[in-house]
C-alpha cells in the first residue's frame, strides 16, 4: 500500500481535549498501516487551523486526509474546501465525529477515548477505499415551459420572460385567461376592475419573449434541470407537433369545480335557476342577471361549502366570493334580498372581514346551517336547512347560487404521469415539503404554482407563480453552468438483470430503462444520491459512488473489532 | 449602475429563504437581524402543524446554510437606522450593537454562563425563565454564541467594573468587553422587508384574566412550555407546580379589536390540543371558537383527527375567564344562546397576529406606509402582493400580513424573484 494518510485530531478547546486522552489516541493511530502522520491541533476550523492542514497536505504529500473533530454537518464542507485548495481531491477525505458522537456523550474519559479510537480506526479503513470523485459542470438552457395560461401561468410567464430567457406558454383552450377571465369583478368591489387582468393578458400577447401556444397540450417531457425536451401537440387532434428545448417547467394548470351531481340534494341540474359560482360569474359578466323566465331575481340564496364534506377540505375562496356575489347583486339589481348559508366563515386575509362587515351592514343575511335540501316549490326555489341547535327552517328564493369545492383540473393525473410528478390524496400536485418547499416537485426544475397545488385565491396564485420564477431565475442563469450532485448512484451493466426495481423506488425519476440493452441506467444529472435504488437492487448491480458496500463493510467491521 | 447587492431585514423564515435564493444567484446579501440569533418565531415552536414536524429540526438546515453561505453577510443585533437613495442605489445605515463575544473565536461551549453572577428575565422564553447576563436565548440557538446584555452586566453597567467571571472561564479568549457599537454604511440595489409579526397584547382584554390568574397562558408562552429546549424542558408544569387535567383553549383573542382573522390560530390551537391529549391522555381539552378557519388541503383532516381524539370543539361567543379561588372557569354563550361554563386548570389564549410594534418607525425610515391593519402596505394587495409603493423595496412574510409558513416561504421566493429581475 502506498497510501500516505494524514490523521489530525482537533482539540476543539476543552470540548474534546478535556474528555478524550488525545495523546493516547495519537499513539494508537500512529501504528496503523498506511498512516503517515498523526497530529493534534487546537482548533482546526479556525483560519490558522485550515492553513495548517493545507500546509500539512502539501508538506507530507498526503494521499488521504482524516480529521477527527466535530460533526460533518458543521465542518465537512470546510475541510473539503481545504483539500481542494491544497490540491487533494476533496472526496479522499473523511471527517470523524468525536465531539457530538463521543466527547459530548460519554462522561467516562476511558470509555470516550476507547470509542474515539474505534471511530477513527473505522474511518481510516473506509477512506482508503474512497474514489477521487470529480465535480461535473453542465451547460443549461435558460428558456422555460409554462403549462397553463390562467392567471398563474400568465404571471409566471411575465416574471420569467426576458432577453435571454424565452417562455413557451402552452394553453389547451383557444385563448389564455383561465378561470379569472370569466369573472365579473374582483374585490375590493369597485364595479368591474377586471381591466387589470385584461391588461396582463395583453402584456403576455405583446411580449416578444413569450410564445403563446393555444389549443395546445404537452405530450411528453424528458430530461432534467437545465436540459429538458418537450413535445407540444396543437390543434386538438394533435396534428401539429413542436419540439422545444427548455431548462425548467412551471405547471399552472389550475382547477375545476366539484361535480355537483355528487350532491343531488342541492338540486343542481334538476331545478331551474340553481347555478354554480362559475355560471353566476359568466352571467354577471354578460351584464344581465336574469332567471330562466327573463326576469331579474328578487331573492337569492348563496350556499357555501358545497362538497366540503365530500372532499374533506375547505376551499378557502368561496366565503369571500359569495360575499362578492352578494354585494354585486345588490349593486346591479334594484330590489334583491340576499341570504348567505355557511358552515364556518373562512375569511383569513387582512381585508376579508371588512367585506363581511360591509355585507352585513347592507342587510345581507348570514345563516349558519347544514343538511340542505333544495326543492322546487310552486315555481320558487325552497332552500330547507337545519341551524345549529337542531331547528329546521326554509326560505323561498328565486335563485340559488352554489359554491362548489375547488378540485384538481381534469388533466392533472394525465400531466402528472407525463412529468412523473406525485399527486397527494386530494388529487392535487404534491409539493416537496408542505412547509419549507411549497412549490417544488421532486423533479428538479419542475415547479407547480396556483390552484394546481390546491385551492387558493388570486394573490396567493400570483405569489406562487412569482416564487416559481424566483427559484428559476436563481438556479438557471444564462451562461452559468450547473453542478449536479457528485455522490450519485451507478449501475454495473453486467450485473443488471433489467428487473426495474430501482426505477420503481426512485423518487426523483433519475433512472430510465434502456430497452435496447435491457438494463436500467442512472442519469447522474438528476440523481440526488439518496441510495434508495442501491437497497432495492436484488442483484447488487447498483452502488453509491461514495457509499459502496466495501466502504461500509470495512468501516463497520473495523468498528466492531 | 445598479448595485447587485440586496438588504434583507429580518432573519426569520421569510428572510432566510429570500437570502438563500438571492445568494444562490450570486448576489451578496446583507441579512440584518435585531436579535442575537436567527430563525425568527418558528424556532420557538416545538412542532408545526399539520404533520407535527419538529420545528427546530425543520429550520436547522436553513439556519446552517445561512451561517455558512459565503454570499450572505449576517449582521446580528443590528437595525436599519436610515435609508436614502432609490432602486439600484440605496444607501443604508445600519446600527450594530456590540455582542461583546467574538463570533469567530467562540465555539459555543457555554463555559461562561455558570460563573456569571447576574440573572435577568429571558424574553425569548416569554418571561417563563431567567437567563444570565451572558447567554444564548435558548439551547440550540444559532449562531451558538452568547451575547452580553450591557444593562445587566455588572462590568458594562459600571456596578462592578472589575467583574470578568465570563472572560476568565473562556478558553478561547472570545469575550471582549471593549467591543463597541458600530454604524455600517451599505450600498444596495434592493431592500426586502421580512420583519415578521408580534402577537396581540392580551392584557388589553381583562375578561380573560391574563396576568391576574396564574394559569392563563398566551399561545407563545405555551409554545415555550412545551418546547423540549424550553424553560421546563417540555414538561407541562403549571406556574403553581401542578399538572393540568382540564385545559381550555380560547380562539379569536383580539380578533374583533384588530378587525381581521389571523388565519393560523385555529390550526395551531388544534396543534396544542393534539399535543396535550398525547402528553396527558386523561386530560379534558376544550377549544372555544367562533368560526373554524382551516383552509388548506390537509388542514381539515388534521382537525378531524384531533376531534376523534376526544377534544371538544365548542362554537360560542361572549367568552370570559374567571378566577374562582385558584381554579379557572370559562363562562360562555353557546350556539343556542344559552349560558354555560367550563372548569379548567389551565387556559391558553390564541391571540391575533399583529404587525410588529416597531412597524411605524421602520415604515418611516423606508418611506413606505402602513395599511389600515398596521402592517406594511403593498402596492396592490391583489396583484402585487410583494411590492411596496417604493420601487426596489419589497416585502415578504408576516410583515405583510398574518400567514402560515408555506405562504411566507412562497412570498419570500417571489420577492427574491422580483429582486433578481429588477437587478439583472
Amino acid at each position: 500500500m502506498n497510501e500516505k494518510i494524514g490523521v489530525y485530531v482537533c482539540e476543539c478547546g476543552p470540548n474534546i481535549s478535556d474528555r478524550i486522552e488525545i495523546d493516547r489516541v495519537i499513539e494508537k493511530i500512529s501504528s496503523v498501516e498506511g498512516v503517515k502522520v498523526v497530529k493534534k491541533f487546537g482548533l482546526l476550523c479556525s483560519n490558522d487551523g485550515k492553513k495548517y492542514l493545507a500546509d500539512e497536505i502539501k508538506k507530507e504529500e498526503l494521499t488521504h486526509l482524516v480529521v477527527a473533530a466535530c460533526s460533518p454537518r458543521e465542518h465537512e464542507q470546510t475541510f473539503m474546501n481545504v483539500c481542494l485548495e491544497a490540491g487533494l481531491n476533496p472526496y479522499l477525505f473523511q471527517l470523524i465525529n468525536i465531539r457530538e458522537q463521543c466527547a459530548w456523550m460519554i462522561s467516562d474519559k476511558e470509555e470516550a477515548t476507547r470509542m474515539a479510537i474505534k471511530y477513527i480506526l473505522a474511518g481510516i479503513s473506509r477512506v482508503t477505499l474512497h474514489r477521487p470523485l470529480l465535480k461535473k459542470e453542465l451547460d443549461i438552457i435558460s428558456d422555460v415551459l409554462v403549462i397553463g395560461g390562467g392567471i398563474s401561468g400568465i404571471e409566471a410567464s411575465l416574471s420569467l420572460a426576458g432577453k435571454n430567457r424565452k417562455v413557451y406558454l402552452v394553453e389547451k383552450k383557444e385563448s389564455i385567461g383561465g378561470m379569472v377571465k370569466n369573472f365579473s369583478a374582483l374585490l375590493p368591489y369597485q364595479g368591474s376592475n377586471l381591466a387589470v387582468i385584461e391588461e396582463k393578458i395583453k402584456q403576455v400577447q405583446n411580449n416578444e419573449n413569450i410564445e403563446v401556444l393555444t389549443s395546445s397540450e404537452v405530450e411528453d417531457v424528458l430530461g432534467f434541470l437545465g436540459n429538458f425536451e418537450a413535445v407540444i401537440k396543437s390543434n386538438g387532434d394533435g396534428s401539429v407537433k413542436k419540439e422545444i428545448k427548455i431548462g425548467a417547467v412551471v405547471v399552472a394548470t389550475g382547477f375545476s369545480l366539484f361535480n355537483l351531481k355528487d350532491t343531488p340534494q342541492y338540486g343542481y341540474g334538476k331545478i331551474e335557476n340553481v347555478l354554480d359560482a362559475l355560471e353566476f360569474e359568466k352571467m354577471s359578466a354578460s351584464g344581465k342577471i336574469l332567471l330562466k323566465n327573463g326576469k331579474p331575481p328578487k331573492s337569492v340564496a348563496l350556499i357555501h361549502c358545497v362538497g366540503r364534506e365530500e372532499k374533506g377540505y375547505c376551499s378557502k375562496v368561496c366565503c369571500l366570493y359569495s360575499i362578492k356575489f352578494a354585494l354585486h347583486l345588490q349593486d346591479k339589481l334594484p330590489v334583491v334580498d340576499v341570504t348567505e348559508f355557511y358552515s364556518d366563515l373562512c375569511l383569513p386575509e387582512k381585508a376579508d372581514q371588512d367585506y363581511f362587515e360591509e355585507a352585513k351592514k347592507k342587510g345581507i343575511r348570514f345563516i349558519r346551517a347544514d343538511e340542505f335540501e333544495v326543492k322546487d316549490k310552486a315555481g320558487k326555489i325552497s332552500v330547507e336547512y337545519k341551524v345549529a341547535g337542531g331547528k329546521k327552517d326554509s326560505i323561498a328564493v328565486d335563485m340559488a347560487i352554489l359554491a362548489p369545492a375547488i378540485v384538481p383540473s381534469e388533466d392533472t393525473s394525465k400531466l402528472a404521469e407525463i412529468l412523473n410528478l406525485p399527486l397527494d390524496e386530494t388529487g392535487f400536485f404534491k409539493e416537496v415539503h408542505e412547509m419549507l418547499d411549497p412549490i417544488s416537485t421532486p423533479i428538479e426544475g419542475v415547479y407547480v404554482a396556483g390552484c394546481a397545488l390546491g385551492p387558493k385565491n388570486i394573490p396567493e396564485s400570483i405569489i406562487q407563480s412569482q416564487a416559481a420564477s424566483g427559484k428559476i431565475l436563481s438556479s438557471l442563469i444564462p451562461g452559468k453552468k450547473i453542478e449536479p450532485e457528485v455522490k450519485v448512484s451507478e449501475i454495473k451493466e453486467e450485473f443488471c438483470t433489467g428487473c426495474q426495481m430501482c426505477l420503481s423506488v426512485c423518487f426523483y425519476g433519475a433512472i430510465s430503462f434502456d430497452e435496447h440493452k435491457g438494463i436500467s441506467v442512472v442519469n447522474e444529472a438528476i440523481c440526488r444520491g439518496c441510495g434508495s435504488c442501491v437497497g432495492s437492487c436484488p442483484s447488487g448491480a447498483i452502488r453509491s459512488k461514495h457509499f459502496t458496500y466495501p466502504q461500509l463493510y470495512r468501516e463497520v467491521l473495523q468498528a466492531l473489532r | 449602475m445598479k448595485k447587485p447587492n440586496v438588504l434583507v431585514i429580518g432573519a426569520g423564515l421569510a428572510g432566510m429563504e429570500a437570502s438563500l435564493i438571492l445568494a444562490e444567484a450570486g448576489r451578496k446579501v446583507y441579512l440584518v437581524e435585531k436579535e442575537s440569533l436567527i430563525g425568527g418565531q418558528t424556532i420557538k415552536f416545538e412542532e408545526v402543524y399539520p404533520n407535527m414536524e419538529c420545528a427546530t429540526c425543520m429550520v436547522a438546515p436553513k439556519q446552517q446554510e445561512i451561517l455558512q453561505n459565503e454570499n450572505i453577510d449576517l449582521l446580528l443585533l443590528s437595525k436599519v437606522e436610515q435609508v436614502k437613495g432609490s432602486v439600484g442605489e440605496f444607501k443604508v445605515k445600519i446600527k450594530k450593537k456590540a455582542r461583546y463575544v467574538s463570533l469567530a473565536k467562540c465555539i459555543g461551549c457555554g463555559a461562561c454562563y455558570e460563573p456569571c453572577p447576574i440573572s435577568l428575565e429571558n424574553e425569548f422564553e416569554e418571561g417563563l425563565s431567567k437567563k444570565k447576563a451572558i447567554a444564548v436565548p435558548c439551547p440550540g440557538a444559532l449562531p451558538n454564541v452568547p451575547a452580553i446584555d450591557p444593562e445587566s452586566c455588572l462590568r458594562l453597567n459600571g456596578k462592578k467594573k472589575e467583574c470578568q467571571a465570563c472572560k476568565e472561564a473562556c478558553m478561547f479568549d472570545a469575550v471582549d468587553f471593549s467591543e463597541k457599537e458600530e454604524i455600517l454604511d451599505l450600498e444596495v440595489g434592493a431592500i426586502l422587508i421580512a420583519t415578521g409579526f408580534d402577537m396581540f397584547d392580551v392584557k388589553k382584554l381583562p375578561q380573560y384574566s391574563y396576568g391576574k390568574a396564574n394559569n392563563v397562558y398566551t399561545a407563545m408562552e405555551f409554545e415555550r412550555l412545551y418546547a423540549a429546549n424550553g424553560p421546563t424542558e417540555g414538561k407541562l408544569v403549571l406556574r403553581d407546580g401542578g399538572i393540568p387535567k382540564s385545559i381550555g383553549i380560547i380562539h379569536c383573542v383580539g380578533r374583533a379589536e384588530q378587525g381581521y382573522c389571523s388565519g393560523v390560530c385555529c390550526m395551531y390551537s388544534t396543534k396544542f390540543s393534539h399535543f396535550l391529549k398525547h402528553k396527558i391522555p386523561e386530560a379534558k381539552v376544550c377549544e372555544f371558537h367562533s368560526d373554524l378557519c382551516i383552509p388548506g388541503k390537509s388542514h381539515q383532516k388534521f382537525y378531524q383527527k384531533t376531534l376523534n381524539q376526544g377534544i371538544d370543539f365548542i362554537r360560542c361567543e361572549d367568552i370570559k375567564v374567571e378566577d374562582k379561588n385558584g381554579k379557572l372557569q370559562v363562562n360562555y354563550k353557546n350556539h343556542n344562546g344559552g349560558k354555560d361554563i367550563f372548569k379548567a386548570d389551565m387556559i391558553i389564549l390564541s391571540p391575533a397576529m399583529t404587525a410588529r410594534r416597531d412597524t411605524e418607525s421602520l415604515a418611516e425610515i423606508l418611506g413606505i406606509s402602513q395599511d389600515k391593519k398596521g402592517f406594511f402596505s403593498t402596492q396592490s394587495e391583489k396583484l402585487s402582493p410583494v411590492s411596496t409603493a417604493v420601487d426596489g423595496i419589497f416585502i415578504a412574510g408576516c410583515a405583510e400580513g398574518p400567514k402560515d409558513i408555506p405562504n411566507s416561504i412562497a412570498q419570500a421566493e417571489a420577492a427574491a424573484g422580483k429582486i433578481l429581475s429588477i437587478l439583472s
